[in-house]
């Protein structure tokens, strides 16, 4: 048991800085779960086998170890090298290969570079090249390739058999039934035949649906998506009063307005939102400028948490401010009020009604009053969970605001005339539905309660669909086809910017699964059916000319056709129509305690329940709740307090007799854990049951319930994760509804929340300035600094390194600086490194007993009051220290430092003491508790035990696949796996070559993605050969966090190197060290935040809430921007003194 | 009590300890010799599906390694040849070289049939140990350094130990062994037939190669184990 951290003493008023809700209430159960050395508990072994068992255990596994080696002698196993018969040309064994592929989104595709390591997927990375590009994904695009290996998708063709589930088909015969049911409507023009799609934008696919129309001009098309982004074009096509789309360009903005929008999150395209944010985002001494983002919100978001300045409202009071907001600004606009006259009196008439309580008439004024004076570079964005009218608001103070062709432009986005999930359900019903073609959607699973998809389906005649896994729906399909992974299909799309790009396969279909292209060409019956070739048709229409070849080639090279992009179009709003519509909006009352306001949310890691079935996105924790492995139900401390649900023990006024009970409690069930209540929302006589989770920031009277989770047959991965949220769901109100009540189902509930471990007191861990102090003080960041010793700082030897750094036959020395002005905190960095570097995932037990294995993991700290908190991320990793606390103590050196400045492990000498771990001041090491690559999925998900997956089991009395696992090992030793074959055969694949899988007991950490680094110095080598030309060049590399970087946060390069980006970045004044008072010296450094808040406005302050923290922690007197100043903190470096010494 | 135990006894410990002295130091000792890859690697020699003769392809005949080899420049592997390239020069139609030899009827086979020859792995890292082939011999180190005089051989076999103390021998002291990058894959080859002069002449031109091609050879983990 270590000592508690020397605390620094709060200050007895004011702000203060806080982790979680516990931390800000600092209990003694949290004190107690601080103060423990391994919140985890070590004594968790005794579930299962005791010491003795232990040692029983190791002498038998000595004994047959030693049979072994006797038994079969000592030279290794005998291996066979089997080269090609024939060789393919242009393969070379052991050197990866690039390829230009898509993902396809609802809203567009996001091009991307695939790489294959001898034929297998393995890692994707954003296409660099495309106009614009940076090379930048989401979460989602660098998860996909996991998914491709899903032990659990569709792999087979299956027809319904007579006792009615699906069983498997052949091939040839599932085809031919296909090709049958275009013969069958072939005569009466598709009379009775529906489809039912997701949203495409592959120009394939849409030619060949077109192809299906002309054939079959009766048949009936539909489109489902329970998450749907089309409210952009429709909101657009109606204020502009033809077919067209906005296209924003934030990196032409001053002054952004976010409606609910979270575009650097959830938002449809925010990979493109944030480069282009971010480039607005990253003021220096030399060009002390950027954007300023307003945001008004009932959530807290990640958009939320960038804001400079942030309205807390419920959603359905969004439009009202919206409404406010548009009024004051078309009132100066200088349109004349001829043409805005009926729109500002609906305006007034809708602002009128936001409630006494939430109405901030100086924010609104002040907000408007930014947007005019930024004319030309404002623009305004609206949520797509917003409705309509909300949307057209935001068009028309767009137009007003002049920002037409500069922050935003109009591009072609044609009606494709599909009707809705409602629409089919109603013709279902009707009867008028022989043959119901669904592709891909999963309305079973995600249908609005009141259409009653069940029901509705099985009055089809025959329902066929394509899937890509064998879900909810496929369930009651008569026919299922399972659909190709996109890293296996031939297909093209086109990005939101409408650029065409490829769909390139990098892998045959690993389980035969078809592309939608082929299907519905099938059931067509046109004259190709191959995607290949479809997709070279479609792409020769639209390059033309007689070099198509060479065309179709650059295509597949580069990714993209160029010169396809949208050409943007001039329109203007439509006022009459905006007015007409703006004055028939309804918007709702404010919610009160009895009036619940009930808001539906896109989740940011499985999204609509997509992914459910991927244990990297599930394992991910959500960038604000920081809880992974299910949703949760979110309300503000004051509606929790409320409605007489806010868990006792969360609070600092009851301390009472009810904390000794759950003191109690806890000693039973293990220390450390994160609880929530489980709680009951009943809406609508429907009721959904999901763990309490009090978060900061979120409007008051509003629940949050994320979709995507409780899936029932999402696989071994996504069952029974989380609850549904689409069973409250109705299709009048998707996203925001009114009504509801909760009451507490369970008091103590287990949750895996990553966000209160590693309390970090009243540091300044994250240094943020406001950028007019930024202006008068650019060096602010090191003002916050520990205090140097007098006369300097010096150590007792000399640092090696920085002899290291003249010698000149070491010419790289590596370093990483992060920019907290850009970082948003999406994550995508943590499933880039996950894939990178073959991290494996641990599932819902671990993880809520602190062993996630994250190598990076995003901090994200809460400043301010509770209810109006400033947010900001961190993302945390191996600092690389050149002095490393983690080495000094490690007894074997596995943990040693190399000549460029790496921190590196050699896993082979680690014998897992966890010293390294302990000596850590950044809590970035991450140990193996298990050898969660052979652990089985169900296992580590827990979808067998509701989700507390038994992770440890003992070899003497386990089984699996109902064979003795002792008996297992002994027939094969190199198969001692609980991982079933399929799982094994298929998880494999997506490992990372050039990365050591580590095993148990072995401590592991970010290596700054030393393969990568030591692949681009051979390949330098390679080509200089006798020529001492081998420094890398600045930008050949990249480590997997920095490329998947959509607001290019990362920079990572050669020190040595003083033009290096990297080496400009930590010249730059906001260059700072975490806890630099423990002189660690680490090699990768922040670059301090800065902020934009208008002094104008109501809730600007001098400092973030954050600096003012820090200053009065520290009692710096005067401006804590400004180093030097007389009087204070004599031992400011000490913070941790402060706790010892009291005040003083 | 000297009934139960006779005198000798007095010296049971000194005999226990000495016992236990040699029979440690003898397994300590045998462990030290037996379990390393010099005792239990060197001299392998299985016994290859086809009998190929390295002693007559590339001794007798010279045929550059990398007419086989041929990825050995690019990749941190050297391939074994497809079947295609024994082919190029035994096959019926090209070459047409012992093309109905029954010693090459496996090869014929294999091209046939598109299954690939079972070659016998000899040289073989652990998997956690990153080698890589290109970066060594396009900066000066000869595969005779690592595989041994393999122009000799009928049967390859296993002649160096590649263990770890194997590589730090080379990377502390690049130098010794580093040769002109045109002789890289003549075996055969050397500065002098005088060791002497050899000896002189390697100094001198190891010293200048090091230093123009800035040859670093790392000494740290992070080199070879990621």
């Amino acid at each position: 048991m270590k000592t508690a951290p020397p605390a620094c003493p709060y200050p007895e008023t004011g702000a203060r800085y806080w982790r979680g809700p516990e931390e800000l209430s600092d209990s003694p159960e949290f004190r107690s779960w601080v103060e423990q050395e391994f919140p985890a508990g070590a004594e968790e072994m005794k579930d299962g086998a005791t010491r003795r068992d232990f040692v029983k255990l190791m002498s038998a596994s000595f004994m047959l170890a030693g049979l072994g080696i006797f038994g079969v002698g000592c030279r290794r196993p005998e291996e066979e090298i089997l080269p090609f018969a024939k060789h393919p040309e242009g393969y070379v064994h052991g050197v990866p290969q690039q390829f230009a592929t898509a993902l396809p989104t609802r809203t567009g595709a996001i091009p991307l570079v695939a790489r294959s390591n001898d034929g297998r997927p393995t890692k994707v990375e954003g296409n660099a090249q495309i106009p614009g590009g940076n090379g930048g994904t989401d979460v989602f695009a660098q998860a996909s390739v996991l998914s491709l290996y899903d032990p659990d998708r569709a792999r087979r063709f299956a027809r319904k058999g007579t006792d009615g589930s699906l069983a498997k088909a052949g091939r040839n015969e599932a085809l031919d039934a296909l090709g049958a049911i275009g013969q069958k409507f072939s005569g009466n023009g598709g009379e009775g035949l529906s489809f039912l799609t997701q949203r495409t934008h592959s120009p394939t696919e849409l030619r060949v649906r077109a192809e299906l129309s002309r054939k079959f001009p009766r048949a009936k098309w539909f489109a489902h998506e329970p998450v749907d982004f089309d409210i952009r074009r429709r909101s657009a096509s109606t204020a502009y009063g033809r077919p067209v789309q906005a296209r924003y360009h934030l990196d032409k903005a001053a002054v952004i307005l976010s409606l609910d929008c979270d575009f650097l999150s959830t938002e449809a395209g925010m990979e493109t939102f944030s480069r282009d944010f971010a480039k607005t985002r990253k003021a220096s001494k030399a060009h002390p400028e950027m954007s300023r983002l307003f945001v008004v919100e009932a959530l807290m978001t990640l958009t939320g948490g960038a804001a400079d300045h942030r309205l807390r409202v419920p959603a359905s009071q969004v439009i009202r401010v919206a409404a406010q907001i548009a009024d004051l600004v078309l009132a100066d606009s200088g349109i004349p009020g001829s043409q805005t006259g009926d729109l500002r009196n609906a305006l007034t008439n809708l602002g009128r009604g936001l409630s006494s309580e939430l109405a901030n008439a100086d924010w609104i004024r002040g907000c408007a009053n930014d947007l005019l004076a930024n004319k030309g570079k404002a623009v305004v964005l609206a949520g797509y969970q917003q409705p309509l009218e909300v949307q057209l608001i935001a068009h028309a103070l767009n137009f007003a605001l002049g920002g037409q062709g500069t922050t935003y432009d109009l591009v072609p986005a044609p009606d494709l005339g599909e009707g809705t999930l409602g629409e089919l359900a109603a013709s279902l019903n009707a009867g008028s539905v022989d043959t119901l073609v669904i592709i891909g959607a999963n309305p079973a699973y995600d249908a609005p309660v009141d259409v009653n998809w069940s029901a509705a389906q099985a009055k089809a005649g025959d329902v066929v669909r394509i899937g890509y896994f064998e879900d909810e729906t496929a369930a009651a399909c008569n026919w299922h086809f399972p659909l190709a992974h996109y890293l296996e299909s031939w297909g093209d799309a086109r990005t939101a910017d409408g650029l065409q790009v490829p769909v390139q396969p990098l892998i045959q279909p690993l389980f035969g699964g078809i592309t939608v292209i082929e299907f519905l060409a099938r059931i067509g019956g046109l004259a190709t059916v191959n995607p290949y070739e479809l997709v070279r048709e479609t792409f020769a229409s639209a390059a033309g000319g007689s070099l198509v070849e060479n065309a179709w080639k650059k295509f597949l090279h580069d990714g993209f056709l160029a010169g396809t992009g949208h050409q943007a179009v001039e329109a203007a709003v439509n006022w009459r129509t905006v007015a007409t519509a703006v004055a028939g909006a309804s918007a709702a009352a404010a919610p009160s305690v009895d009036t619940l306001e009930v808001v539906f949310a896109r989740d940011a890691r499985v999204d609509d329940g997509r992914y459910a079935n991927n244990g990297w996105l599930q394992e991910l924790p959500d960038p604000v709740t920081k809880v992974a492995w299910e949703n949760v139900i979110s309300m503000s401390k004051e509606t929790a307090k409320a409605l007489g649900v806010f868990p006792s023990y969360w609070d600092e006024t009851a301390l009472t007799e009810e904390f000794e009970k759950i003191q109690e409690y806890q000693n039973l069930e293990g220390k450390g854990l994160t609880y929530a209540s489980l709680i009951k929302l009943t809406l609508g006589g429907r009721e959904v049951i999901g763990p309490l989770w009090i978060q900061p920031g979120l409007a008051d009277n509003t629940v949050v319930l994320q979709l995507g989770y409780g899936r029932t047959k999402a696989g071994r991965v996504g069952d029974l994760a989380g609850y549904n949220a689409y069973a409250l769901r109705n299709s009048s109100a998707p996203w925001v509804t009114t009504g509801g009540s909760v009451s507490v189902e369970r008091d103590r509930y287990e949750i895996a929340c990553t966000q209160t471990h590693w309390k970090m007191e009243g540091r300044p861990i994250v240094r943020e300035a406001n950028l007019e102090q930024f202006k008068q003080y650019p060096e602010f960041a090191s003002a916050m600094n520990g205090h140097e010793m007098p006369g300097g700082n010096r150590t007792l030897y000399p640092n090696p390194l920085d002899e290291l750094r003249k010698n000149p036959n070491v010419v790289h020395q590596w370093g990483m600086a992060i920019d907290l002005g850009a970082c948003t905190g999406c994550s995508a960095c943590v499933i880039a490194c996950q894939s990178e570097n073959n991290i494996p995932i641990v599932g819902k037990r671990q993880m809520s007993r602190s062993r996630e294995m994250h190598w990076l993991r995003i901090d994200r700290y809460f400043a301010g009051p509770f209810a109006e908190p400033q947010m900001t991320n961190q993302p945390m990793m191996c600092q690389h220290c050149e002095a490393a606390p983690c080495e000094s103590v490690c007894p074997v050196n596995a943990t040693v430092h190399d000549e460029e400045g790496l921190n590196v492990m050699a896993y082979n000498r680690c014998v897992g003491t966890r010293y390294c771990s302990n000596n850590c001041p950044y809590k970035v090491r991450r140990y193996n508790f298990f050898d969660y690559n052979k652990r089985s999925l169900k296992e580590i998900a827990g979808t067998e035990t509701k989700l507390l997956g038994t992770v440890y089991s003992s070899p003497l009395t386990s089984t699996t696949d109902g064979e003795w696992d002792l008996l297992r090992w002994w027939k094969d030793p190199d198969n001692n796996t609980k991982r079933p074959t399929d799982e094994w055969e298929l998880l494999k694949l997506v490992k990372n070559p050039d990365v050591s899988v580590r095993m148990r007991g072995v401590m592991e950490k970010c290596t700054f993605c030393t393969q990568r680094i030591e692949q681009a110095k051979i390949e330098r080598k390679v080509k200089a050969r006798a020529s001492g030309d081998v420094a890398v060049p600045d930008g050949d590399l990249k480590t997997a966090c920095q490329q998947a970087c959509p607001a290019e946060a990362i920079a990572f390069g050669n020190l040595n190197d003083e033009q290096s980006t990297v080496s400009r970045w930590k010249a730059d004044t906001r260059n700072y060290s975490v806890l630099d008072y423990l002189l660690t010296k680490p090699r990768l450094t922040y670059l301090a935040r800065v902020r934009n808040p208008n002094p104008a406005m109501p809730d600007h302050t001098e400092h973030p809430i954050s600096t003012t923290d820090y200053a009065e922690t520290n009692h710096v007197h005067g401006n804590p921007n400004e180093a030097h100043h007389g009087g204070h903190h004599d031992d400011h470096g000490h913070a941790a003194d402060h706790g010892a010494n009291g005040d003083h | 009590m000297s009934d139960i135990f006779p005198k000798w006894t007095n010296r049971l410990p000194l005999y226990v300890i000495l016992g236990g002295l040699l029979v440690g130091s003898a397994a300590i000792g045998g462990i030290w010799y037996y379990f390393t890859p010099k005792y239990t690697r060197v001299g392998y020699m299985p016994k290859q599906p086809v009998a190929f003769s390295h002693t007559i392809h590339a001794g007798e005949l010279g045929i550059d390694c990398r007419y086989c080899h041929s990825h050995v420049e690019k990749s941190w592997f050297s391939n074994v040849p497809a079947t295609g390239t024994c082919i190029n020069c035994h096959g019926p139609n090209n070459g047409g070289i012992l093309k109905d030899d029954p010693r090459l009827a496996l090869v014929r086979q294999s091209a046939e049939t598109g299954e690939p020859i079972p070659w016998k792995q000899v040289h073989k890292v652990p998997d956690y140990v990153y080698f890589n082939h290109s970066v060594h011999v396009n900066r000066g180190i000869s595969c005779v350094e690592c595989h041994g005089e393999v122009q000799k051989m009928d049967e390859v076999w296993h002649a160096k130990p590649l263990s770890m103390a194997f590589c730090l021998d080379c990377h502390r002291n690049p130098e010794s062994k580093v040769r002109p990058l045109e002789e890289i894959t003549n075996l055969e080859w050397s500065w002098s037939d005088d060791p002497k002069v050899a000896a002189t002449k390697q100094k001198a031109f190891g010293k200048d190669f090091v230093e123009h091609a800035k040859i670093h050879a790392s000494q740290n983990c992070s080199a070879c184990h990621r």
